[in-house]
């Protein structure tokens, strides 16, 4: 006697629901909305509405002058604010034709990269949350803690640093600073095995995590994915490799690579990139060289009429500044190409097909900052 | 393959576009003639590799910005007493590089050659339609609809081409250099 086959699908017809995620949804991170139409479990549709954090900030760079600018770009990615300062400046900097000088370089690195672990910490700790581990945010954030101590101690600021300025950095960093970070370093580096116990390799968050939301190479290539997300599906495309600049050629790293490119694959591209970080720290604290921390810049700065495009490797992914001068003290146009926008695109895609748990978890692990999305 | 390999073979097949006149610094930089070459040659340049569109976006000529478009005015005095006196807004006059157009600028990457290429093409800003690209790089999807939101650039063949960014009440696009505001509620 021949069973039945159970068919994939329940046969019970269900009636399609509209389900609002957010934008007041503590896993949204932010105030994104994500409308979606689901049937049972299942999502047939979804789509993202974002907007609620625009604060139009190229249009306000247009009436500002080019260093009340950086002030703005601390707002864009407000968990990696180093790394926008940075974009900026060297978008700039590009226009105005002055290079940093060494010992700001290898200040700038330091900085970025510091700040690289500090966002991937937000991802470890708030993406256990979203999946149901409330313990690694607190581990997490003791560490992130201990980064923002470092930053007040250097730029006097916790968040919002304003600390890379056009041609270097605002001020030299003290002894104590070099000292307090080996510290750190030396603190932090036995934590990250720490996470992969607690996390990484904890089984139920491996089952809610591994081939969930997968992405191919040339799927996420299409899409313009890039940062972490881009390299969980195995594409070696990170700027800091690609085109580097701050010296960043000097320092002893490898590019992180996932495989399948789904979400544990995604998760754990950061958790693997705030070791190379530790690294590049090292080696930039190592050799740090002795010299001035700012170029000669004009006390008023007015670029030559002209267009330049400077990106850096933003711990969301390829942060790109194309900036438009027409001679005066304000940029005529400043485009921001905003890692977390053009990530955030694919999950319209992405979403259906998935159950409504999983798209918490692929929300998750896409990492966005909403005042980067929204600008 | 080289850069200039790429656009040897690019004006070899339209011969009318050339090297940008106004180039971002360090980075080759294509002008088009006309908007109908957008598409054939975005194709030709995703066949050769170019398979990333990292970044979309334009350029209003029609500057300098109205002041009308801000909610506040620039430096306001805040020692005066009575806040700043309404400063009279300075004379119309051409900014930098005036005309009555638009640039759309688009960056393609070639990922495994580590290239990268500058596209622009021109168009009057009374007509601001562009053939959408959605159908070669899907990342051009919502990067379209961001330079429609604030350029109002209308690309045609998105399939869904709406307001992005700004608030569903808001009216004209915020960076075309003319743009007014509108007060609002939300004004203080």
């Amino acid at each position: 006697m021949s069973v039945p086959q159970a068919p994939s699908r329940s046969p019970m017809k269900t009636d399609q629901l509209f389900v609002n995620l957010g934008p007041q949804h503590p896993s949204t991170h932010g105030v994104l909305r994500v409308g979606l139409t689901i049937e049972g479990e299942l999502i047939v549709k979804a789509e993202p509405d974002i907007g609620y954090l625009h604060r139009g900030t190229e249009k306000l760079c247009e009436i500002r002058t080019y260093p009340q600018c950086i002030v703005l770009s601390d707002r864009w990615d407000y968990c990696s604010a180093m790394t926008n300062n940075l974009a900026y400046c060297l978008a700039v900097e590009r226009l105005l034709g002055v290079r940093a000088p060494e010992r700001a370089d290898a200040l700038r690195v330091v900085h970025c990269e510091l700040n690289r672990i500090a966002s991937h910490l937000i991802l470890v700790g708030t993406y256990g949350i979203d999946i149901g581990a409330f313990t690694p945010f607190l581990y997490a954030f003791r560490e992130r803690e201990m980064i923002l101590d470092l930053f007040e101690m250097s730029s006097g600021a916790r968040l919002t640093y304003n600390y890379i300025r056009l041609g270097g950095v605002m001020r030299d960093v003290t002894k104590e600073f070099a000292e307090k970070t080996r510290e750190f370093l030396a603190y932090f580096k036995p934590r990250i095995d720490e996470y992969d116990e607690l996390l990484s390799y904890n089984p139920i968050f491996l089952d809610r995590t591994k081939g969930v939301g997968a992405l191919s190479a040339k799927r996420a290539v299409e899409w313009g994915l890039s940062g972490p997300n881009l390299r969980a599906s195995g594409v070696a495309y990170d700027v800091r490799k690609w085109e580097p600049q701050c010296g960043y050629e000097k320092y002893p790293f490898k590019i992180v690579l996932g495989k399948n490119g789904d979400c544990f694959d995604r998760y754990h591209c950061r958790v693997r990139e705030m070791r190379e970080a530790v690294k590049i720290i090292e080696a930039a604290l190592d050799g740090l060289p002795e010299g001035p921390v700012m170029a000669k810049v004009p006390k008023v700065v007015k670029p030559a009429p002209g267009e330049a495009y400077a990106h850096v490797e933003g711990a969301r992914g390829d942060l790109g500044i194309y900036a438009v001068s027409d001679g005066t003290a304000c940029p005529y146009r400043l485009h921001v190409r905003a890692p977390s926008f053009v990530n955030l695109a694919i999950l319209q895609e992405l979403f259906v097909g998935q159950k409504l748990a999983d798209a918490i978890a692929i929300l998750g692990s896409f990492d966005i900052v909403l005042g980067e999305v929204d600008r | 393959m080289s850069i200039e390999e790429v656009i040897a073979r690019l004006f070899s097949k339209f011969p009318a576009s050339e090297k940008s006149a106004a180039p971002v610094k360090d980075y080759a930089t294509i002008q088009l003639r006309s908007r109908e070459d957008l598409l054939p040659v975005l194709s030709l340049l995703k066949e050769q590799g170019f398979a990333y569109l990292d970044m979309l976006s334009a350029v209003d000529w029609k500057g300098p910005v109205l002041m009308e478009g801000y909610v506040r005015e620039m430096n306001p005095n805040a020692l005066q007493p009575g806040g700043a006196a309404a400063r009279p807004a300075p004379a119309p006059a051409p900014g930098f590089a005036y005309r009555d157009e638009m640039t759309a600028v688009y960056l393609l990457s070639n990922l495994p050659d580590r290239l990268k290429v500058f596209l622009k093409v021109d168009f009057p800003r009374s007509d601001a339609v562009l053939p959408s690209a959605v159908g070669l790089f899907k990342s051009a999807d919502w990067q379209e609809r961001e330079a429609y939101d604030l350029f109002g650039i209308a690309f045609e063949g998105h399939p869904n081409l709406k307001k992005i960014l700004t608030a569903q009440f808001l009216e004209g696009h915020p960076l075309r250099k003319d743009y007014a505001h509108v007060r609002d509620r939300f004004d203080a």
